[in-house]
């Protein structure tokens, strides 16, 4: 026990002296006090049934769920990876201290942190409580117990992945990655083929309780959202804490044997390469993997700008063989939309299924975009190679060329797989060409709004897992915190103030060129686009005179 | 090997950081085909004067000139007569080390097929060839020095500048470190080496400039700056036995300044005395011993090392400090 409390209070203290920490929870402080001031009654009209309190209430549980999603995963996926990093884990490890402790003793140091940015929405929630509606143990404690387990699941991912990223960048990105995977993706199966009664069918809906959004609706009584695929019928609170139960304890005991020296041992490919061997080998290879990985490359070739290939190269899946996963991986995503753009329209019209499309693919883009560019100026700087760029004769024009063409050629790649998907819709209903048509230009302006973000975000930052979280922040703030001023449409917001706020989101105005339900009423286009080229232009501008500052001489 | 055309010229160079003054009027210059060890301790000045002479740092007042390029305006033409490496490597991660050359090749825009002949070229002059197909983020801080020093080889700069190439290497990996920075002086290059492993510069270069608090305090070949900056020097003098040593020893303490460190060394039958005197004085001590009876086999003068020298420049630098402080202090007691 005395080891874990070493570890634990070394860590909380670190966490607690950080100025990051203390900005998170300075705005999720003032989040909460501002939804209490948004509702707090100004009249002497007595709120019988509490349907105020409920709705603070609610939306102090929004912020808690948005932050802890954001800020939790961040600080436990680094950790793991920064002691790898600067050795002090084989310090750790050669100490009498045990692998179980050194876990627990960050596990809880986590916990703490979370407890403390739970803890400042209680001011808040009190306030909620006073405004009647709501019961302490029934509704409040049983909010906070559900997401303290919540974010333990997003402690227990983050350390899971600090055992086997080599940098904190990658890290982040899988970290976010799989939270994203375990609580937007589960909906998407059912949501995109419902109903049915085969096992698969049955497997897709309980697959959607793994993440803890249904649940958490449904400790709401959140029938307002009334999207088919979020309310459950089922006990979706019992059913995600059982699976929740089961990943923290899985988790952890694969996290602690991971614990090892052989963290600290990760030995890299030594160089074997196919043009060194026999030509039958490099024939067989060449037949196996049509692009080989192992062969050695000829050369960037004179016309193609050498930061755009370095940045391709450098990338994970960024090389051509993994290129080519990608487009089968997007290809297969493009048939699998097509299969469920012809069923769903069936069976529920073409509107719901296109609208299903355009979120999962900004999903997707909010789930890429920063990985791929809020590393490209903060990650040089922060590994000491901007200054061997600087020292080039590469112009910050040709640099920032690169970096962004090869963002968008990845971008570009994911919209493409679901082009097919729109081409089903336009067959069933021709009529809705125009309206496809503007709702491509949408995911455009979407995919380059978010590239613009992050690069901008990354050239304000040194280090490049606060880059990424800022990005990642301000991403979900603007695609995802918009919808929640739609969610509460009309109470307490006005349709013309729901309707400025849906303009700064892209994705609102490709629902809303759609026709999707609960956006009719709008008139988005063409002042999303508007505002969507103009914050774009801005942005570009902003990153070329961060580009051009970084590279001129201090 | 080297030339009498200047190829560096630093002139009242001069960088201010706010209050902090980064370098002072600092001004040298640099011969074709010559390697200067540019030292001093940390915090000296060396550093900003690489980044002013890369084009990375901007100086308060002064110029510097590579090859008559100005390092402020002609910044495009520097950074083709420049390779410069950098104390921290800047690894790219998944990239090779063939890779990784031929990026920075096309950085310079180097033609593809030249750059493929000339990644090798350098790869080979660095004994890099056999970790080409090798991830850069895998290799050792020695062979990361290596590939380090290929990539500033491959525009064919005029002048190699080098942050601390040696920092960090097992002694195998600095002797070769030496062999080929020693083959680069051969071609022609001119080279700048700054390092804190002080015997290591004064094996390969052929000019030694001082640097500390911001002032250049000496420059010159290294016989050059060890008489300018030790004030004492250290003689030797070898009896025939030991016989009579200590009293010996004693007349040696006696003839010289009363602070003068005298040791003896009874298993070498050497006298050593680390003194001010000069050679007048040395001239009368070996008379006086001679008269005395004592059996000197030698006696002789040992050459100033560097260390020495970086030492007196380091503590000059601190006095100088230290009374600028003790004078602002006394200006402001005045002022109130």
């Amino acid at each position: 026990m005395s080891g874990i409390g070493v570890i634990l209070g070394r860590e909380l203290l670190a966490l607690l002296r950080s100025s990051k920490v203390l900005a998170i929870l300075l705005t999720v402080s003032v989040s909460a006090a501002f939804v209490v001031l948004l509702k707090w009654p100004t009249t002497a009209i007595v709120d019988l049934d509490g349907a105020r309190g409920r709705e603070v209430f609610r939306w102090i549980t929004y912020a808690m769920l948005a932050a802890s999603i954001l800020a939790v995963p961040v600080f436990p996926s680094t950790l793991l990876v920064r002691e790898v990093r600067r050795r002090t884990l084989e310090l750790l490890l050669n100490s009498p201290l045990s692998r179980s402790s050194i876990y627990f003793g960050k596990l809880l140091a986590m916990l703490g942190f979370v407890v403390l940015l739970l803890s400042t929405t209680v001011p808040a929630m009190a306030a909620a409580y006073l405004m009647g509606g709501l019961t302490l143990t029934g509704d409040i404690l049983r909010m906070y117990a559900f997401l303290l387990v919540v974010c333990l699941q997003l402690i227990v991912i983050g350390l899971l992945v600090g055992t086997w990223s080599r940098n904190t960048e990658s890290a982040l990105r899988w970290s976010y990655g799989v939270t994203f995977g375990l609580t937007i993706v589960p909906w998407f199966p059912d949501a995109l083929f419902p109903g049915g009664t085969s096992p698969l069918a049955k497997g897709m809906a309980l697959l959607k309780l793994i993440s803890p959004i249904p649940g958490l609706l449904q400790m709401l009584n959140q029938n307002s959202l009334s999207g088919t695929g979020l309310m459950e019928s089922r006990d979706a609170v019992l059913y995600y804490l059982c699976f929740a139960g089961l990943f923290i304890v899985a988790g952890s005991a694969v996290c602690i044997s991971r614990l090892s020296h052989a963290l600290l041992d990760r030995s890299r490919s030594q160089g074997y390469i196919t043009d060194d061997q026999e030509g039958w080998i490099q024939a067989s290879r060449r037949l196996l993997y049509i692009v080989d990985p192992q062969k050695r490359s000829k050369g960037i070739p004179w016309l193609v700008n050498p930061v755009m290939v370095k940045e391709f190269q450098c990338r994970e899946f960024g090389r051509m063989h993994w290129l080519l996963r990608l487009v089968a991986g997007c290809a297969v995503l493009s048939l699998l939309l097509t299969l469920a753009s012809a069923r769903g329209t069936e069976s529920r019209g073409v509107e719901y299924t296109g609208a299903l499309i355009i979120v999962l693919q900004v999903s997707l883009i909010v789930l890429l975009t920063p990985g791929l560019a809020a590393g490209m100026i903060a990650g040089e700087l922060e590994g000491g190679s901007w200054n061997l760029l600087r020292a080039t004769p590469l112009g910050p024009a040709r640099i920032l060329f690169g970096k962004l063409v090869s963002v968008l050629l990845t971008l570009a790649l994911l919209l493409c797989a679901t082009l097919p998907g729109y081409a089903v819709i336009m067959l069933i209903k021709p009529i809705l060409q125009p309206q496809v048509v503007q709702v491509l230009g949408c995911l455009v302006a979407s995919a380059i709004l978010a590239m613009l973000i992050s690069a901008a975000v990354s050239s304000l930052f040194r280090s490049t897992a606060i880059a990424t979280t800022v990005a990642y922040g301000v991403l979900i703030g603007l695609f995802g915190g918009t919808m929640l001023v739609w969610v509460n449409r009309d109470a307490p917001f006005g349709h013309s103030m729901v309707e400025n706020t849906l303009r700064l989101n892209p994705m609102a105005a490709a629902l809303n060129a759609m026709q999707a339900q609960g956006f009719t009423s709008y008139n988005l286009l063409p002042s999303a686009w508007y505002v969507a080229g103009v914050s774009s232009a801005l942005l570009l501008v902003l990153l070329f005179v961060q580009t051009l500052r970084l590279t001129r001489p201090d | 090997m080297a030339s009498d055309q200047p190829v560096v010229e630093i002139s009242e160079l001069s960088k201010h950081y706010g209050e902090f003054v980064a370098l002072d009027r600092l001004s040298l210059s640099l011969n074709r085909g010559s390697i200067l060890g540019f030292i001093g301790p940390n915090g000296a000045g060396k550093t900003t004067t690489i980044r002013i002479l890369v084009g990375l740092s901007r100086p308060t007042s002064g110029t510097a000139k590579i090859a008559g390029a100005d390092c402020v305006r002609e910044l495009s033409k520097v950074r083709r007569l420049v390779g410069y490496m950098p104390d921290k490597f800047g690894s790219y991660d998944n990239m090779r080390v063939r890779e990784y050359l031929d990026f920075f090749g096309a950085a310079f825009g180097i033609p593809r097929k030249e750059r493929q002949k000339r990644v090798s070229e350098v790869l080979d002059l660095t004994n890099a060839v056999w970790m080409q197909d090798r991830y850069v983020e895998s290799l050792s801080h020695g062979m990361q020095q290596r590939v380090g020093i290929a990539r500033t080889l491959l525009h064919r700069p005029e002048v190699l500048i080098l942050d601390e190439p040696a920092n960090g290497l097992d002694p195998e990996a600095r002797i070769e470190m030496r062999t080929i920075l020693l083959r680069l002086a051969a071609e022609g290059r001119t080279l700048i080496v700054t390092s804190h492993i002080l015997p290591e510069l004064s094996r390969i270069c052929d000019q030694v400039a001082i640097v500390a608090g911001g002032k250049l305090r000496a420059m010159g070949t290294l016989q050059e700056v060890t008489r300018t900056l030790s004030q004492r020097r250290t003689v030797e003098i070898q009896l025939l036995s030991g016989e009579g040593m200590q009293a010996a020893a004693a007349r040696v303490k006696k003839a010289l300044e009363a602070d003068a460190e005298v040791t003896v060394s009874e298993a070498e039958t050497i006298i050593r005395a680390r003194t001010s005197a000069g050679d007048d004085t040395l001239g009368e001590l070996l008379r006086a011993m001679v008269l005395a009876g004592d059996r000197v086999g030698q006696f002789r003068e040992v050459a100033g090392d560097l260390e020495e020298a970086f030492v007196t420049a380091a503590r000059e630098a601190e006095a100088e400090r230290d009374a600028a402080g003790a004078a602002q202090v006394a200006s402001r007691e005045v002022s109130k």
